[in-house]
Order: C-alpha cells, then sequence, then structure tokens
C-alpha cells in the first residue's frame, strides 16, 4: 500500500518551504561574495552573477582583516573549551559517580546557572572585569565564555558519566588499580567520546558569541571574528556587501560543515544531556 | 591478590574515609567558585547598584529608596519594550512549537534522504545568530535584497518593500527569523521523544481502528508531552533573553519599534550610561528568569525520576 518513492516525495514536498528558507541565505551569501562589486548595488538584483570572482574573498581578507580575528577567536574558544573541561570533568565526575551531602543542591545550581543569559549580566561582567583590569584583554572573554558554559558541560558530561557501568572500575579496584590508575585507564578512554562532544558544543558556542565580546573587547585588533564581521556592517554609511558575505561565508562554513559531520553525536548527546 | 588488597584497605580504614568524604567537595568546588566569581559577583554588584544612587561612571552613592525601580516603571519606553518583549517570546516560541511537531514527525518517519533533510534543518543552529541576522539583512534589504528580487520575480510583489524600515513590518520579519533559528532545537527534543516512543503501541491502536489523528492525538501527544514541556520552558527562557538577531538588524529601530527588554537593556547601560535604571532592569529580568529555571528545573526532575 504505502509506496516508499511516492511517500519520500511527499515528505520532500512538506518540508520543502522549510528547507528553502533556510537554505536562502546560504545562497545570498554565495552569491553575493562572488559578484564583481557593480553587480552587487544593481537594480533589479539577480543571483548568478556574470562572472564568478573569487578574488572577492583575497580582497575580503585583506580589506577586512579578517585573519588577526580569525586567530582571535580561535585563541579564545580553544582555551576557553580547555579550560571549561578542566574544570567541569571533575565535578561531572563527583555529580555522577559519588554519593555526598548536597548533592542534588549542586545539580539544581547547574540547573539555575544553565539559565542565566550574558545579555542579562553583562553590565556587573563588564564592571567585575573592569575592576580586574581585563577590559579590552581576550582573557576576559575566556573567563566569561568558561563560566557560562560550565553548567552546562558539567550536567551534559554527567548525564554521560551515568551510562557509563560503574562495574569496570570496581573490578580494577579489586586488581589493585589505583584510583589515578582507574581514572586514566578506565574511566577517561570510555568518557572521551562524551568529552569530544561537550567540546565542540562549548568551542561553537565561543565561536558565535557576541554580546560579550562586543561589550568586553575595545580595540579592532582584539576583535573576534563575529566582532570584526559586525562591525563591518554596524555604523556604516557605506557598507561592502560582497566583502561581508565573503566574510560570513568564511565564518559559518566550517562550523556548519563540522555540525553537519557531527549531526549524528551531538544530537544525541544533546538529548542526553537536555532532556535526562 | 584479592585478600591482600582488602586487608592493605582494611588497615587504613580512618584516612581512607576522609579522603573519600571530602573528594567530591574538592571535585565540584573549582567549578563552583568560578560561578561564584564570574557569575554570582555581577548579580550581587547590579543588585547592590540598583538600590543605590549612581552616576554614569558607576560611581554608587546614598542608598536611594528604589529610585532606580521607580524611574525604570515609569520610564516612557518601559512599557512597550515590555509587550514587544512579550509578543517576541509567545510568538516565537508558539510558533516555533508548532511548526516543529510536525517537522519532527516528518523527520521520525522513514524515506529516501532524511539524513540529508535532517542535516539542512539543523544547518541554521550551527550559524551564529550574528551572522544570520547579517545575512538576512542585506537579503531584506528594499533595493538590493533577494527577497524583493524573489518576490518580484514570481509576481507576488509589486514595489519593493524597506522590509526593516518599515514599522509594520520589520517586528514580524524579526518574530519569523526568530522562528527560524529556534526550530532546529526545538526539533532535536521532540525527536528524541519520539524515538523514545514503543512501535507496537501504535500497531495496536492502528488494528484497533485508530486514525492517524486520533494516533497522533491520544498517544503521540501525551507521550511526548514531557519533552514538549521542556522546549516551551527552554525556548522561553532562550528567546526571551535573545539579542543578536535584533541588535543585527535593526538594534530597534524604527523608532524603537522593535526594541525589547534586552536591546533597550544593552542601550540603557552602554549608549545612554543610564547605570541605575540598567542595573534596576537587569535585577528584574535576573528575577523573571530565576521564576522560569525553577520551572524548568522542577520540570526536568520530574522527568529524571520518571526515566530513571
Amino acid at each position: 500500500m504505502e509506496n516508499p518513492v511516492r511517500k519520500s516525495l511527499l515528505m520532500w514536498l512538506f518540508l520543502s518551504p522549510l528547507v528553502i528558507v533556510i537554505l536562502f541565505p546560504f545562497a545570498v551569501m554565495v552569491s553575493t561574495a562572488v559578484k564583481p562589486r557593480v553587480e552587487v548595488l544593481m537594480y533589479p538584483p539577480r543571483w548568478f552573477p556574470s562572472e564568478i570572482r573569487l578574488q572577492n574573498f583575497v580582497d575580503m581578507w585583506q580589506a577586512t582583516r579578517l585573519g588577526p580575528a580569525v586567530m582571535n577567536s580561535l585563541l579564545v574558544s580553544i582555551a576557553a573549551t580547555v579550560l571549561c573541561l578542566l574544570v567541569a570533568i571533575p565535578a561531572a565526575y563527583a555529580a555522577s559517580r559519588m554519593e555526598f551531602t548536597g548533592r542534588k543542591l549542586f545539580r539544581q545550581f547547574l540547573l539555575v546557572t544553565q539559565m542565566l543569559s550574558p545579555i542579562v549580566l553583562v553590565l556587573g561582567i563588564f564592571r567585575l572585569m573592569a575592576k580586574m583590569g581585563f577590559v579590552d584583554q581576550l582573557p576576559a572573554l575566556v573567563l566569561a565564555y568558561v563560566a557560562f558554559n560550565l553548567a552546562f558541560s558539567v550536567w551534559m558530561l554527567q548525564a554521560y558519566f551515568q551510562t557509563i557501568p560503574k562495574e569496570l572500575e570496581e573490578a580494577a579496584k579489586l586488581d589493585g588499580a589505583s584510583t589515578l590508575q582507574r581514572l586514566r585507564l578506565i574511566f577517561l578512554p570510555l568518557a572521551a567520546p562524551a568529552i569530544g562532544i561537550t567540546a565542540v558544543f562549548i568551542f561553537i558556542y565561543c565561536w558565535n558569541e557576541f554580546v560579550l565580546a562586543m561589550t568586553l573587547l575595545r580595540s579592532p585588533e582584539k576583535s573576534t571574528l563575529t566582532l570584526q564581521t559586525f562591525s563591518l556592517v554596524g555604523g556604516r554609511y557605506q557598507v561592502e556587501w560582497d566583502h561581508v558575505m565573503a566574510a560570513t561565508l568564511v565564518a559559518s562554513v566550517p562550523v556548519a560543515v563540522i555540525f553537519a559531520l557531527l549531526q549524528r553525536s551531538l544530537v544525541s548527546g544533546l538529548t542526553v544531556g537536555a532532556v535526562k | 591478590m584479592g585478600v591482600g588488597g582488602a586487608v592493605h584497605r582494611a588497615k587504613t580504614p580512618s584516612n581512607g574515609k576522609i579522603g573519600r568524604a571530602s573528594a567530591p567537595y574538592l571535585l565540584i568546588l573549582p567549578s563552583i567558585l568560578f560561578a561564584f566569581w564570574i557569575i554570582g559577583y555581577p548579580i550581587y554588584d547590579m543588585a547592590n547598584m540598583s538600590v543605590h544612587a549612581v552616576n554614569r561612571f558607576g560611581k554608587t552613592a546614598a542608598f536611594n529608596d528604589f529610585a532606580n525601580y521607580q524611574r525604570l516603571f515609569s520610564h516612557q519606553l518601559f512599557i512597550g519594550c515590555l509587550i514587544r518583549t512579550l509578543v517576541w517570546t509567545v510568538f516565537v516560541v508558539g510558533g516555533t512549537v508548532l511548526l516543529s511537531v510536525p517537522i519532527a514527525l516528518i523527520l521520525n518517519e522513514k524515506f529516501f534522504g532524511r539524513t540529508l533533510a535532517r542535516i539542512i534543518i539543523m544547518l541554521p543552529w550551527a550559524v551564529s545568530l550574528t551572522m544570520t541576522g547579517i545575512v538576512w539583512r542585506w537579503s531584506l534589504n528594499g533595493q538590493f535584497g533577494m527577497v524583493n528580487a524573489t518576490l518580484a520575480n514570481f509576481g507576488l510583489q509589486d514595489t519593493p518593500v524597506e522590509w526593516l524600515a518599515t514599522s509594520t513590518t520589520a517586528f514580524p520579519i524579526l518574530i519569523a527569523i526568530g522562528i527560524l533559528v529556534s526550530i532546529p532545537f526545538t526539533v532535536t527534543v521532540i525527536l528524541g521523544g519520539l524515538s523514545s516512543l514503543q512501535a507496537d503501541v501504535f500497531e495496536a491502536a492502528k488494528i484497533d481502528g485508530a486514525s492517524g489523528w486520533q494516533r497522533f492525538r491520544y498517544l503521540t501527544l501525551p507521550l511526548i508531552r514531557p519533552f514538549l514541556n521542556i522546549v516551551l520552558v527552554l525556548n522561553f527562557i532562550y528567546v526571551f533573553n535573545s539579542f543578536p538577531l535584533i541588535w543585527v538588524m535593526t538594534q530597534g529601530d524604527p523608532a524603537n519599534s522593535t526594541d525589547i527588554l534586552v536591546t533597550w537593556l544593552y542601550k540603557l547601560a552602554f549608549r545612554y550610561g543610564e547605570l541605575g535604571i540598567a542595573s534596576a532592569l537587569s535585577i528584574v529580568m535576573f528575577l523573571i528568569l530565576l521564576a522560569l529555571t525553577i520551572v524548568y528545573a522542577a520540570l526536568a526532575m520530574r522527568n529524571e525520576r520518571s526515566t530513571a
């Protein structure tokens, strides 16, 4: 009765409006990014340029100082990811495998801090960083990113850690392995995929973050990628849209590709973390 | 070996016990210190600032009888921003969930290209809101934007519309894009709920003659209820706080017609130097969020109990 080809066509037909709206901005990015400048501001605008100008990317890279911004973003994102994991893994280990008074309280504390968004606290955070002399310093951003990812990371990691059977560690304990050995040889290898997925989420958060970067950074040479791209648009009379679209492509495509490749494990990771 | 180990453990009971009792606290301590330092202190600082007279450089003076709160609530823009925040949140969250349920149902079916469909629908999640906002701002440009061009090509439009510069279209457009970027996360969670359902129950209902709609209404919907509750609360919190889209696309313009509380808060704090009002607003929003979070925590804990 059910014809799989007909069913597939029907499913795609239902999804098509959404698929079009999702792909539309990507099409706009590509189309504008490779247009010669005169055609960018031509009326009526057209999807297909007269020539595909890849030189735009080279020009953009120099004119918009995107290189240093990419470096800053990489630096901040990697540092924040590593630091966040270093703080979160022990906490998640304790929250998932140890019995202690106040464990429930700690988990509630995590849930509450997870909900706080930077924008509501941004004024206070700015003042804190100013007091510590960290304004316009990349470490300020790293500290803030760690703080805003901690609860989520601990929460997600502990949900995963619960699925790793305790019996393996207990068996190793009977065989005389020390705590450190048990952690290094048994627990961490089993937990590695979970840690990897959490790391990807933290990294993407940092890579894409905007409010804190805009508030805490001042000088253009400290800008992260999102901030630098925004500065090409915000508060300007003449926006060079071909450069802007090339920059958004460069900023978005790597993350989108990582996301697409890891889609299955990221999604299953999140459902373990978010729902459980 | 085993006996030796047992003896060895038995020999140092007190040491071992102390180590074991304090170990979990040592392990969670860094995360707690971090949270108190970077999140707790700013909250305290803003709460303190909100009940004192404060100049535009952030120097606090005497306690001022909640004058900052009075000025906030009587500010001519406050009610407008509050109402827009509610409209924004309700429409984006409502629209997102209404669209996400059927999408998740479709993606839960088996069909050719399902993996590709899932990847495409998750795509907006990976791109930062800032970039999404920038690209849409360009696409919606009245003269050179591809939205007008495409609508005109299909004969749906006679004269180009300046979508983001017209007060009647700017806010609905922002809401639509807000929905678009909230769909991936919502679909993901609902899909997680759908995949936990057992097929035999549905087979049984089918054999008993339940129609597709009946199965959805009386089986699927109640069973994914806990997941819907969670996406509703989480989305409510996310959307309530959503800043980059509006900031990048309109900055609250034209004439504050797209300002919501968060964008107004940013302007108060960093553009107008109204630190007293800004800190009062931050605290008000923090309390609203706290209330929402308690709802969420209750839901999450209840789920955890039922699945454990």
